[in-house]
């Protein structure tokens, strides 16, 4: 490369002087360049494999910890809505009362549509219903929905994602979204439903309010104190949110696990298709050379 | 029926925070840590006006305030 590089100034000097084409010297420049940016190209694309097969590997050992998470989340959320089944409580009818729209997103990206597929629903959930407050968790869906409903958003929250999320976690929320001054006919906690470990689907899931709990046909079998009512409802609000977080965490390791795997691939098929490239256009420098330096011995003899 | 800790101005949840709490902190050395790290939580959040985000404060702090500020309206 090196020998090749300093001889050319003399080469081309001797192809002018030989009256060759100039087109086939520009190409033949151009064709030097390209090595060198192939070769960085080459280099950079290599390094960004490296990078995502860790992350991939990163997103899978955590996936089996969200799995397990999300899992007995399940159970436990599922257990808690089993009062209101039997209690057959149903959501009020929006009588002039605000809906909330509690987002359960997280503050990490690069895990594909996950996100959005949230943003989605929120914004067509949004259009129904267009004076819903929002309550956003996670960075991500709060640039998202920020960019168009800015002016519902009355909460967001952030520091959600890193590691499995806690009960701790979604109380504390709760305990907020509690503390809201306005009174909701129903809050709904949109979240990424887990159907397989290449699917998922934003899903809503309902918290009662109160008054919706005490209308419920079948509330009566319970004997709940009206006092008791009230703390009934945020504990459920509370399990309610951490199953969302727990399933939405689940859904978006797999996701990243995936997305990442796609792109070690294509970045795989990137190197494999440069590499050819690469020694395609070395074969093709090297033959460049020979014929100019054959021409030039056979010039200078003749 | 009437709670002490609703007259203290605690929400449920808060009332079932700092009673795990509790019980997470007489575990024995070696779970308690395991177990600890279950209650942690790291959460800021962001009051929003009119389409605008305000500060970021943290939550666990802003719950406490807010369960104080509960409890002085409660007492008084």
């Amino acid at each position: 490369m090196m020998i090749s590089r300093a001889a050319r100034p003399a080469l081309r000097a001797g192809v002018a002087a030989a009256a060759r084409p100039a087109t086939l010297n520009a190409s033949s420049a151009a064709g030097y360049a390209t090595l060198r940016e192939i070769e960085d190209r080459l280099k950079s694309i290599r390094n960004i494999e490296k990078i995502t097969k860790t992350m991939k590997i990163v997103a899978s050992t955590k996936l089996t910890r969200a799995q397990k998470a999300m899992n007995d989340s399940k159970i436990y959320g599922q257990t808690s809505n089993t009062v209101f089944e039997k209690a057959e409580t149903k959501p009020l009818e929006a009588d002039g009362k605000k809906t909330l729209i509690v987002v359960a997103s997280s503050d990490k990206g690069l895990c594909g549509g996950i996100h959005s597929g949230l943003t989605r629903k929120v914004r067509k959930m949004m259009l129904e219903k267009p004076d819903s407050d929002l309550v956003v968790i996670g960075e991500k869906c709060k640039a998202q929905l920020s960019r168009s409903n800015n002016k519902n958003i009355v909460f967001s929250f952030a520091g959600v994602g890193k590691d499995v999320p806690t009960f701790a976690d979604a109380s504390a929320i709760a305990d907020q979204v509690c503390l809201l001054p306005s009174d909701y006919a129903s809050v709904q906690i949109v979240y990424n439903k887990w159907a397989n470990a290449q699917s998922y689907d934003a899903t809503v899931v309902e918290a009662f309010s109160e008054e919706a709990i005490a209308q419920s046909p079948n509330f009566a079998a319970f004997e709940i104190d009206d006092e008791v009512l009230a703390n009934l409802r945020e504990y459920s609000l509370a399990n309610a949110l951490y199953w969302a977080l727990a399933e939405g965490h689940a859904c978006e390791q797999s996701a990243r696990q995936n997305a990442m795997d796609n792109a070690s691939k294509n970045a795989g098929d990137m190197i494999q298709r440069f590499t050819i490239l690469f020694n395609r256009t070395r074969q093709a420098v090297i033959t460049g050379e020979l014929v100019e330096i054959i021409t030039g011995a056979t010039a200078s003899e003749g | 029926m009437a709670f002490a800790w609703k007259a203290a101005g605690l929400t449920y949840n808060r009332y079932i925070a700092v009673a795990s709490r509790v019980v997470r902190r007489s575990l024995k050395e070696d779970k308690r840590i395991a177990a600890e790290r279950r209650g942690e939580s790291e959460l800021r959040f962001a009051k929003w006006e009119n389409g605008k985000q305000g500060d970021i404060k943290n939550l666990a702090q802003a719950n406490r305030a807010a369960a104080a500020e509960l409890a002085a309206k409660a007492s008084s």
